[in-house]
């Protein structure tokens, strides 16, 4: 898909069903810098569906991972680069994960992804078997990151052709549709 | 998609549906120039602000967090 496809739908990537732990999306801060690249500080809440007698003992509010997260998209240049990291209320096990989404270089109609990601875990004994395991989870994750994001372009399109349908039933002027075409 | 503050998932959807078509239909194309969403945005962004203070989250380096975390942070 475009860069501008997936950027758009990048933005708007909750909820969809590859990621249904994800409960809660918001905005902390948004600005447009002085050079013209859009920065967004968002807040993901994530719920890991923790057995209710847990949750009894701990409390609801501790049940909850967030993960704060840095984008940076740059219509010129047409980059969009994403920074997370985890916030818990243990910080023993953090996670960092930079993804720049940038245009094909040979092919308009594709965009390439680029995703690394840092584990930092407290605590020796367990350290490198949960890195393992959060290794081969994240990766499996960078495959259904691809998958959710073709899921909302296909209910953006879906959308639009909704849109579409209803406007040239009642519009013989399309230039009003035409505000919505995909590049 | 729900906000993290209960009473604001309102807020944020009024809030979203504005950025989402301004993201879309001029960000992407160049066009930056005036933001309609502003008013939208300080209305959520001081529920979200709220919220997060009630539950006590603990995100850095944010200023709106207050003088006593004694974090510092660029002005934007």
């Amino acid at each position: 898909h475009p860069w501008e496809t997936v950027t758009t739908a990048a933005m708007q990537k909750y909820p969809n069903p590859m990621n249904p732990s994800v409960v809660g999306v918001d905005v902390l801060d948004r600005h447009v810098d002085p050079t013209g690249k859009l920065h967004s500080h968002r807040l993901l809440s994530t719920e890991w569906g923790i057995p209710s007698i847990v949750k009894s003992l701990i409390g609801t509010s501790r049940t909850k991972t967030y993960v704060q997260e840095h984008s940076v998209v740059d219509p010129v240049k047409k980059t969009m680069e994403l920074k997370s990291s985890n916030i818990s209320f243990t910080n023993l096990v953090s996670v960092d994960e930079r993804l720049v989404y940038k245009p094909h270089p040979h092919n308009p109609d594709k965009t390439i992804l680029t995703q690394e990601a840092i584990i930092s875990v407290k605590g020796v004994s367990l350290s490198s078997y949960l890195e393992g395991l959060m290794a081969n989870t994240i990766s499996s994750n960078a495959n259904k990151g691809r998958e959710a994001l073709e899921w909302v372009i296909n209910r953006l399109n879906a959308e639009i052709e909704e849109f579409t349908a209803s406007a040239r039933g009642t519009m013989r002027n399309s230039m009003a549709a035409a505000a919505f075409v995909e590049k | 998609m729900n906000s993290v503050g209960e009473a604001c998932t309102e807020l944020k959807r009024e809030y979203d549906q504005c950025f989402n078509r301004w993201f879309a239909e001029k960000f992407l194309k160049g066009e930056s120039g005036g933001d309609p969403c502003g008013q939208l945005f300080k209305r959520y962004q001081l529920c979200v602000q709220k919220a997060i203070k009630e539950k006590e989250i603990p995100i850095e380096g944010l200023e709106f967090m207050g003088p006593s975390k004694g974090k510092t942070e660029n002005s934007t």
